[in-house]
């Protein structure tokens, strides 16, 4: 090696010196936190005219929220005229519905899953297991939609709807297999991959000594991995779900194909009923308006859906955060 | 010897990147802004007219959507040379603009095809939509049972405006039951699978689906050409005056036989 090649990797020498390196990888991180600000800033100037007209209204239930959008469009080209009126309870409802639904049901079978593969799976079917189970985190979400939209939709509005069913609420809301209950049950099996991946890597880095220690006070297998693994890995349970339910609020094309596209708050108060209830979350109903953005106002409404998944966003990972706090102390960490 | 063959492309690249500005910049722009409907028909007759031997080299054209409200009020301000407009003129609309009529298109009702309606009328149509007749055993020669499942459109499609004015006039609303899609694709995979429903298309997405006949007449290119078909609409270039140059060429060319042959394909010609 040359005089000057050896010179230039020492620490301090060189143009790539540790203090420049430093300096520039400063710069580029600087810059993602900038882009993050000027994004949300972005975001929120242009989603202003639509909270700004409705206020606190905005969040609330009233009207049609499908009417609403389509005289919102029909707005006329004078600034002066423009129509904002919304109230987007509907949306929001129905976002919450499908995402609490699915984290709630996905998290109870990743926990399971993730305990049977560090646990209790052999390891020959572990060798196949685990990269169907990555494979799967994989999956484009626009394939879900359509398996959804081809299969499980019309098989679901042929042979578990009844007509009774369907007439019983006809006056409000369509049943035609297009449902909160379809786009959960595809919901769930889109982020339980992420989850069991992220616990069993926790559970595995559980220290041997702690289980070993329980096992040798007589504790059997399953308490074992009850009272000490699980409880160990709670905080990479609570890391699984913000992450699973980052994933969720912001799934638009397949719960725009399979729940059913119409601006409807589910009522739980329906019984059975309620699960075949059609809804539309905030994504959807983004992407679903998407063409339409040129018109100003109603634009700027689709800037204020997107305004209100950025909030929940974030607010989801600062509660993940503290949550996570307290179960620190004997915990390791995610 | 690397080095200076990477060079010699580079140079050839920046020769040929200054030839294609120089040619661009002689080139006239058509900007063009407005009905998503008529889009894919003003792009297909872009490409062809840009494709004339005449041409050549010398027309490039911007095409932009955004609902046909948006192109007649971006040319009466003189944002573009062409509005693309799928609706007729209003009163209401800017003065001193043209509308330019370019084709027609057909918008159909249609149902699943295990429910084929022998006709529906204007006033049925509106019941049916507006939730007034919810279930299909009030509508005559439905062979569907059961509640009727309205399948429409999204706010912002073109479509849906042309169903409003043709089928339901101004005053009638769309029932708020209805299961609005985003594209004609998934409206029509979910009247496919679901035989109590009925929506409405433009007739070249009516493959799979039946169309109903309206007012006794079917839903055809033949029955929309010859006028006898009453759920038509029209198709419009809008200019700012009367058209001049390049945008004045581009309206003849695609009034010409050539250019309506290609509107044949899959729209109803002038002629």
């Amino acid at each position: 090696m040359p005089e000057e090649a050896i010179a230039a990797s020492r620490p301090g020498t060189g143009f790539w010196s540790d203090a420049r390196v430093e300096r520039l990888l400063g710069a580029v991180a600087c810059l993602v936190l900038l882009l993050i600000v000027g994004m949300i800033g972005f975001v929120f100037a242009k989603a202003w005219p639509s909270f700004a007209d409705n206020g606190l209204a905005w969040f609330t239930s009233g009207g049609d929220v499908d009417l609403q959008l389509e005289d919102i469009f029909a707005s006329p080209s004078n600034p002066a005229e423009y129509v904002y009126h919304l109230r987007a309870w509907p949306l929001l409802w129905g976002t919450f519905v499908v995402t609490a639904g699915a984290v709630l049901i996905g998290i109870v079978f990743a926990l399971f899953a993730a305990i049977f593969i560090v646990e209790f799976a052999p390891s020959q079917v572990n060798r196949v297991l685990e990269p169907v189970v990555r494979l799967l985190a994989a999956v484009p979400s626009v394939v879900y939609g359509l398996i959804g939209i081809l299969v499980i939709v019309p098989w679901v509005g042929e042979h578990l709807i009844s007509i009774e069913r369907k007439e019983s609420v006809a006056n409000l809301v369509q049943l035609d297999g297009a449902s909160i209950s379809v786009g959960i049950l595809i919901l769930t099996v889109m982020i339980v991959p992420i989850m069991i991946a992220i616990v069993v890597d926790a559970l595995r880095a559980v220290p041997r000594s702690w289980i070993e220690g329980a096992a040798a006070l007589g504790a059997n297998r399953w308490r074992v991995t009850w009272t000490i693994a699980v409880r160990t890995a709670r905080p990479a349970i609570v890391a699984a779900a913000v992450l699973a339910t980052a994933r969720a609020l912001g799934e638009a094309i397949m719960l725009s194909m399979v729940a059913g596209s119409a601006s409807f708050a589910p009522n739980p108060i329906d019984g059975i009923t309620f699960l075949f209830e059609p809804t539309r979350p905030l994504a959807s109903a983004l992407v679903e308006n998407v063409e339409g953005l040129s018109v100003v106002p109603f634009g700027e409404t689709l800037f204020a859906f997107a305004a209100v998944l950025l909030v929940s966003s974030m607010f989801l990972s600062l509660a993940g955060f503290v949550a996570k706090q307290s179960m620190r102390k004997y915990g390791v960490r995610p | 010897m690397t080095r200076s063959r990477s060079l010699t492309v580079l140079i050839a690249l920046v020769l040929s990147a200054s030839l294609a500005l120089t040619a661009t910049a002689t080139a006239a722009t058509i900007t063009m802004s407005g009905s998503t409907s008529v889009a894919p028909l003003a792009t297909k007759l872009a490409k062809a007219f840009v494709n004339q031997p005449q041409n050549k080299g010398n027309v490039k054209f911007v095409i932009l959507q955004g609902g046909s409200d948006i192109g007649i009020t971006d040319v009466s301000r003189g944002r573009v040379t062409l509005g693309m407009s799928s609706r007729d003129p209003k009163p209401a609309d800017p003065g001193g603009i043209v509308f330019n009529k370019i084709a027609r298109d057909a918008v159909c009702i249609v149902t699943n095809s295990s429910n084929p309606i022998a006709s529906l009328s204007q006033t049925q149509i509106q019941d049916i939509f507006s939730g007034r007749v919810r279930s299909w055993s009030q509508v005559p020669g439905a062979s569907a049972s059961g509640p009727i499942d309205l399948v429409v459109r999204t706010a912002a499609s073109g479509t849906q405006d042309a169903f409003q004015n043709i089928f339901m006039g101004q005053t009638l609303r769309v029932a708020g039951s209805a299961t609005t899609k985003s594209s004609n694709g998934l409206q029509a995979q979910t009247i496919n699978s679901d035989p109590n429903a009925i929506g409405y298309a433009s007739f070249h997405f009516t493959a799979g689906l039946h169309p109903v006949p309206y007012q006794g007449v079917p839903c055809t290119l033949r029955n929309a050409k010859s006028g006898q078909y009453a759920g038509s609409r029209n198709f419009y270039f809008v200019s700012r005056g009367a058209a001049t140059g390049i945008a004045q060429k581009f309206i003849a060319f695609s009034r010409s036989s050539t250019a309506q042959a290609l509107v044949a394909s899959n729209w109803v010609p002038l002629r």
